[in-house]
């Protein structure tokens, strides 16, 4: 009988311990996989997986970020490829695509003064456009922004170093900021800048003078 | 505070641009805060910048807690998933070596859990399904990707499962032309831990679920057949039939896109060789 006791006791703390982070683990499953029987069966391993490696749990160390790192493995290992997300160009490739695309939004924005619509943009439009980022940089801003997890907690989540981690929240953050702004401009938050969303001085100037 | 009129200097504003972030995170130390603290004192376009980056910050952050935060519908978890996890990790037993420690009790959670969720699972087709059919259709119409794959699947599938189930799978061998295994994966049929076998056939593909059910908790409905010494299930739902059989505690559930005969046929086939 001493053996159920203890299986009792072991369940019994891993459930107190594991089971308060069901919410936050089933919302992250649910931006990972983007539809609720995938993020369903993903908690659900994150937590048996979890179960069967509590002994190697250090009690006293952060539980929540224990279990984020077995929930992001487990959907990379085991469900990443079925959710159909294109492949991320490894490299400078990437690097220099996210560059070129990141540093010319993020003048447009910085240039906008109208931040504000933030607080117009429908919860709807919010989980679109986290959807919307790369699964790298929107596992990032999850993890920072909504969990606020510190640098070095994803990196250990994540298993990489910690400056990976400050790259990706910066690119992520801003592709964020951006896809907001495309969600403000079609809900009429924002007034629309150009016909493909950006604006140069000439197309500016001409504007002006014809309006004036 | 006394700072080093050096370190003042080593600060400019493009260092200041690319260490926003980490600042407003709360990431730097004590001693890059206040190199920071003092350039944007003495800076108001830098100071302007972080103000506007600290704003929009807070206002994103309000924002996802909003639309993603415990008080929003996607950011709470079903009620029935919580019931679900608990049922299945009441269930989920020890590896072997702690089983020999600890049999009776374990079975008795099992039991209590399987009381539990027996309601829901006898409830013939139509109203719940069966997990067997139901849970087995829908896992393997999605076609989650296989964990592994095997160049001799024989000794292959065993060793993979040995670690990673708390039961033997004992995969049947279909021995007809042209079926061939694909890989596996870990799986669950309702609560419970299952194997996973995809198969490639002569026409479409094949999965097979494998699940450890001592107490005979999994039924199936539909159309009985008799092979050999062995009784299998036949069944159609959403435009796949399955099989389902059972050797001793470990249930079998096929789904395919085989029609009815060549389902029996492909079936006979692991029935002859688990005969033997």
């Amino acid at each position: 009988m001493f053996d159920l006791r203890q299986t009792d006791l072991t369940r019994g703390e891993f459930e107190e311990l594991a089971l308060k982070h069901l919410d936050p683990l089933y919302s992250a499953a649910l931006r990972l996989t983007k539809n609720d029987r995938d993020a369903e069966d993903l908690v659900q391993d994150t937590f048996l997986r979890a179960y069967r490696f509590f002994e190697k749990f250090e009690r006293g160390t952060n539980m929540k970020a224990w279990l984020f790192k077995i929930l992001t493995n487990t959907f990379i290992n085991r469900y990443r490829r079925s959710v159909k997300e294109r492949n991320i160009v490894e490299g400078s490739e990437r690097d220099a695509v996210h560059e070129r695309f990141v540093s010319r939004e993020a003048a447009e924005f910085a240039a906008n003064p109208e931040q504000y619509f933030f607080d117009r943009l429908l919860s709807d439009d919010v989980l679109k456009a986290v959807d919307s980022l790369p699964i790298d940089f929107r596992l990032v801003v999850i993890l920072a922004d909504l969990q606020e997890f510190s640098y070095k907690e994803i990196a250990e989540i994540l298993d990489v170093p910690v400056g990976t981690v400050m790259s990706r929240l910066y690119r992520g953050r801003r592709l964020l900021q951006k896809a907001l702004a495309s969600y403000a401009v079609v809900s009429g938050v924002l007034q629309e800048v150009g016909e493909d969303g950006s604006i140069d001085l000439e197309t500016y100037r001409k504007r002006r003078g014809k309006s004036a | 505070m006394a700072i080093e009129p050096t370190l003042i200097a080593a600060l400019e504003c493009s260092d200041v641009e690319r260490s926003v972030d980490p600042y407003l995170d709360r990431e730097f130390d004590e001693r890059e805060r206040s190199e920071m603290d003092v350039h944007l004192a003495a800076c108001p376009r830098c100071r302007a910048l972080v103000e506007r980056q600290a704003r929009m910050r807070a206002a994103l952050r309000a924002k996802l807690r909003e639309a993603l935060g415990e008080d929003a519908p996607s950011g709470r978890a079903p009620p029935a998933l919580r019931t679900r996890i608990e049922g299945a990790l009441a269930r989920r037993r020890k590896p072997l070596w702690r089983r020999a420690l600890a049999p009776i009790p374990i079975a008795t959670l099992a039991a209590c859990v399987a009381g539990v969720l027996l309601v829901l699972w006898l409830d013939p087709l139509g109203h719940g399904g069966s997990p067997l059919l139901e849970d087995a259709i829908r896992k393997h119409h999605r076609e989650l990707p296989l964990e592994v794959t095997f160049t001799d699947p024989e000794s292959g599938i065993p060793g993979w499962f040995a670690g990673k189930l708390d039961f033997n799978p004992a995969p049947p061998r279909f021995r007809a032309a042209g079926v061939q295994v694909l890989g596996a994966r870990l799986s669950h049929i309702g609560a419970w831990p299952a194997a996973y076998i995809r198969y490639q056939l002569p026409r479409g593909q094949a999965g097979l679920f494998i699940v450890d059910d001592p107490d005979g908790r999994f039924d199936a409905s539909g159309r009985e057949v008799k092979i050999g010494p062995h009784k299998v299930k036949i069944a159609t739902a959403r435009g796949y039939n399955v099989a389902v059989w059972r050797q001793d505690e470990i249930v079998y559930s096929l789904v395919s896109d085989l029609d009815e005969a060549q389902l029996f046929d492909l079936v006979q086939t692991a029935q002859a060789d688990a005969s033997h």
